[in-house]
């Protein structure tokens, strides 16, 4: 058996790495002829070093956008914790600067392995055709990484004929897999690059490796402050990109989906607007008067949006865990449903998990900055959670559901 | 081939799998994905970078040898800015009634990064001359031995 098996992997080796007829010499012209490209400028050396840079931007984002998907549909075995109250606010953050950042990164790197592209022969055997072939879904996931999310942030969607979220993280898994056989098919390649000494051989006038390098690095900062400021409120001044500014919107906070665009701008001055607070057995109706005769808390948290935004407010409310005991459950060991007037709408309804569900911080806030809460940000009442994405703090919340945790 | 290789190959494939079978599995990804990650690739190799290889040689040809390298530092550095700004500056995704998006005046911006890396490539250049400029015992180094200790 265990013959027969290394019999059947030298047999697939040997056809793999089987010679293939070149194809006619007549089909080399353009790119494919031999100097077709000046190559003095590029070496081994400049492409390992902008794969290892680009390969640590891509596991941040990595890592940092997984998580950001855990937290929105978390398995039986993930858990997010309610502190610290900003960690989503950074990890998101990193994620959308990180890529960014990475386009200078990724086109430079790409310009310098161009002329394997037009590589003679095209294919030489079977394992070359596979390895071309990874390299190929490598560039087009690594592309569709950064063009898709630079159209998110912008919001911007004609031009992606799919669901932004699900495109953006089944490229990921794409890129992340075609990197890992990359770097496994290039090792060598890779390690004599970083450890040997190797000459410049860039024509005069040409950008040497260190200028290149001096260059991508200046690209690369100049997006991070052009753009960072939609987080990082004290460089909003000069963040002549960013998508959002920390304090532009109604109450001084950006919103991301309006009343009317969510359809709800009659449900929610309804005089007969009554919050329905259901627990084990029993549904209670509390209207706005009711809510706010309960004992009232203030908070001072951000929102947190999954396009790289944030901006930290004031809110007054009720707290969660107050309204978990009133429905007649221990704070301690439930999670709450949240569901908003909404008719319709990915993220109509959110369940808070029960570390959020105990905090303190996590109220139904009916205030922001000492004012009612405008219709945008969720009027009569919305969720505001500690360290929790934009998308989960429910707004015009009309029900919540209290259980025991399972 | 070494294990750490053969690992890594292996885990490469295995993840490509997982990404290829969860894309057709998702209700959520229609067909349009597809188009859209084929789109970006010929797009990429077979527009932006052929235009930008020529670009190239047009500085290659029409910019006096010694102010290309700033010129070929500039473009670099203005492209990796337009691709983040062009979707910002075009505004399509902005909403009639949420001012909040997209609150800025984009283009002008991207005018003012634009001056910036102007000046500053010309602040760099100027700066090299005079230091390259000959004095005394001090001899101008020559253009390939700086890049290798990097």
């Amino acid at each position: 058996m265990v013959r027969d098996a290394g019999r059947l992997i030298r047999h697939v080796h040997s056809w793999m790495s089987r010679p293939l007829p070149p194809p006619p010499a007549a089909l080399r012209r353009g790119p494919l002829r031999r100097g077709a490209f000046d190559t003095r400028a590029r070496s081994p050396r400049l492409t390992s070093l902008l794969g290892a840079a680009l390969g640590v931007a891509f596991l941040i984002c990595f890592v940092t956008g997984l998580l950001s998907h855990l937290i929105q549909h978390p398995p039986a075995w993930f858990g997010w914790p309610s502190r610290p109250v900003g960690l989503y606010r950074v990890t998101q953050g990193v994620h959308v600067a990180t890529g960014l950042a990475s386009v200078p990164l990724l086109g430079a790197k790409l310009w310098s392995v161009y002329p394997r592209l037009f590589s003679w022969p095209p294919v030489r055997d079977p394992a070359h055709a596979i390895e071309r072939a990874s390299i190929a879904a490598l560039v087009a996931a690594a592309l569709f990484q950064l063009i898709s999310g630079i159209l998110n942030i912008a919001r911007w969607y004609e031009p992606m004929p799919f669901f932004f979220t699900a495109g953006h993280y089944w490229s990921a898994w794409l890129a992340i897999g075609a990197l890992l056989a990359h770097i496994g098919v290039q090792l060598p390649i890779i390690r004599t690059a970083l450890t040997r000494p190797s000459p410049e051989h860039a024509p005069a006038g040409a950008l040497t490796r260190r200028g290149l390098l001096g260059a991508v690095g200046v690209a690369a900062g100049l997006i991070t402050v052009a753009t960072a400021g939609q987080t990082v409120a004290p460089l909003a001044p000069v963040s002549v990109l960013a998508p959002r500014r920390p304090r532009t919107g109604p109450q001084q906070l950006p919103v991301n989906k309006t009343a009317g665009g969510a359809g709800v701008r009659d449900a929610i001055f309804d005089p007969a607007y009554r919050l329905a607070l259901t627990g084990p057995g029993r549904t209670e109706s509390l209207s706005l008067a009711d809510l706010a005769a309960l004992p009232q808390h203030t908070v001072v948290l951000p929102i947190s949006c999954v396009e790289g935004w944030s901006a930290t407010a004031t809110w007054t409310g009720v707290r969660l865990r107050d309204l978990i005991a009133r429905a007649g459950l221990d704070p301690e060991g439930a999670e709450a449903y949240v569901e908003s007037l909404e008719a319709r709408g990915r993220y109509r309804a959110t369940t808070v998990p029960p570390p959020h569900a105990r905090d303190p911080y996590t109220l139904l806030a009916l205030r922001l900055g000492g004012q009612p809460l405008h219709p945008d940000h969720g009027y009569p009442a919305r969720l505001i959670a500690p360290n929790r994405p934009g998308v989960l703090q429910t707004k015009w919340v009309g029900r919540i559901t209290v259980r025991r945790a399972s | 081939m070494t294990t750490v290789r053969r690992v890594l190959i292996g885990a490469g494939g295995l993840v490509m799998a997982y990404a290829v079978i969860g894309a057709l599995t998702d209700a959520d990804l229609k067909g349009g994905a597809y188009v859209f990650l084929v789109a970006v690739l010929v797009a990429h190799d077979a527009v932006l970078l052929p235009l930008t290889l020529a670009a190239g040689a047009l500085i290659g040809r029409f910019v006096p040898v010694r102010s290309r390298t700033p010129v070929r530092a500039a473009l670099l550095i203005g492209l990796a800015v337009t691709v983040v700004a062009t979707p910002l500056v075009l505004g399509r995704g902005r909403v009639a009634d949420n001012p909040s998006i997209l609150p800025l005046d984009y283009g002008r911006g991207l005018l003012e990064i634009y001056a910036a890396i102007g000046l500053g490539t010309g602040l760099a250049w100027a700066v090299r001359r005079i230091r390259a400029r000959p004095t005394g015992s001090r001899r101008r180094r020559s253009g390939g031995s700086r890049g290798t200790s990097c």
